[in-house]
């Protein structure tokens, strides 16, 4: 697929978010839903692929780019990342008064939990395909609570995964 | 003015370095940080505030702050608005290949290698484990983003509703993301907190 259309759907979904994730259920909707360009299993790679190195948890739109339009489209993918970061300077410049109306901040915490209630819509196929059994469902739910209620890394949540869902291959 | 204060404002205002040496630091530190956003900007506060001081707290703290309310990954923005306080558009652009690009390589990397492991099915088991982690860390994540609002009855009412009909717009009605972040907005907007 062409790269400046790549480019375009995936930083319709970056600058239309405000965290790591939250461009997740617009990009499954383009790339996964609508287009079919991208599988569940890639999306989800994808998102490991963001987590396991160090650098920005956003960076999973780099690999999405890989996956839909091999290297041209990974760099469609970090040119996604980057562009919406630059609208921070004119924000610095003349915004940055503004940014503490209630009103203002109001709306933005209105946007968060917009983005919280995709994201669980968007979990939910996910979810689908990760509960194949006990061990699965022990990881789902061991990674989210160690995610939310500890500050241990993400990263190394990822790993021990992988190695709990080795273990459990090798044992069987 | 005095020859103290004036002295004070030069320390204040900072000494600037090299291209190359800031965007070393922005390399090294944002490619170093496991765990996002803001384990990168604490590392960084450091290293340009405290240790090299290019970089002013109060700059700092408005980069920070407007980072949130940028669109798109918090911690690029971050990086840019500091790149520009300290050098311009070259420190601007330097920010942000500096604390995406390798990451971005790495990941590509294991995206890559992801394809070419399918076959076997010890890597496949450890995929399996992966994607399993993910689906916790995506509710882990929504978590994290309804978990400040839910404080007194009145803010928690209007958070679940906000929150609920998002879900439900998506999961049910099949409603695309931007119809929903703008109909949050304008609520948001509309129905102030306190």
């Amino acid at each position: 697929m062409n790269a400046l259309v790549i480019y375009l759907l995936l930083l319709k979904a970056t600058a239309t978010s405000f965290s790591g994730l939250a461009s997740l259920p617009m990009i499954r909707d383009d790339f996964v839903v609508k287009r079919n360009m991208l599988t569940d299993q890639q999306l989800t790679t994808a998102v490991v692929s963001g987590r396991v190195g160090p650098g920005p948890n956003g960076i999973y739109v780099v690999s999405v780019g890989y996956f839909a339009g091999g290297m041209p489209g990974a760099v469609a993918g970090l040119l996604a990342v980057i562009t919406p970061a630059f609208l921070i300077l004119p924000l610095m410049y003349w915004i940055g008064a503004k940014a503490g109306a209630p009103r203002v901040r109001s709306a933005i915490r209105g946007v968060m939990l917009a983005a919280a209630g995709l994201l669980l819509a968007a979990s939910l196929p996910i979810a689908r395909d990760a509960l194949t059994g006990t061990v699965p469902a022990v990881i789902v739910a061991a990674s989210f609570v160690l995610l939310s209620f500890t500050r241990v890394d993400s990263a190394w949540v990822m790993v021990a995964a992988a190695a709990v869902g080795l273990i459990a291959k090798v044992m069987k | 003015m005095s020859v103290v204060s004036q002295h004070a404002d030069s320390v204040l205002m900072t000494s600037k370095p090299t291209l190359t040496r800031l965007a070393t630091v922005f390399l090294r530190i944002g490619n170093t940080t496991f765990g996002g956003g803001d384990p990168t900007m604490a590392a960084l506060q450091r290293e340009l505030v405290q240790r090299r001081s290019w970089l002013t707290a109060e700059d700092f703290a408005l980069a920070y702050a407007l980072a949130r309310i940028t669109p798109g990954t918090n911690v690029v923005a971050f990086c840019v608005a500091v790149g520009a306080r300290i050098l311009g558009t070259g420190g601007a652009i330097a920010g942000a290949l500096g604390e995406s690009l390798p990451a971005a390589m790495l990941a590509v990397l294991i995206a890559w290698g992801y394809e070419s492991l399918r076959a076997n099915p010890f890597a496949m088991a450890m995929i399996t484990g992966t994607v399993a982690a993910v689906a916790g860390m995506m509710w882990a994540s929504v978590w994290l983003l309804v978990r400040p609002q839910i404080r007194g009855s009145r803010k928690t009412i209007r958070a679940a509703l906000i929150f609920g009909a998002s879900f439900v717009a998506a999961w049910k009605f099949g409603i695309t993301p931007i119809p929903v972040i703008g109909a949050a907005a304008l609520a948001g907007f509309l129905w102030k907190e306190e």
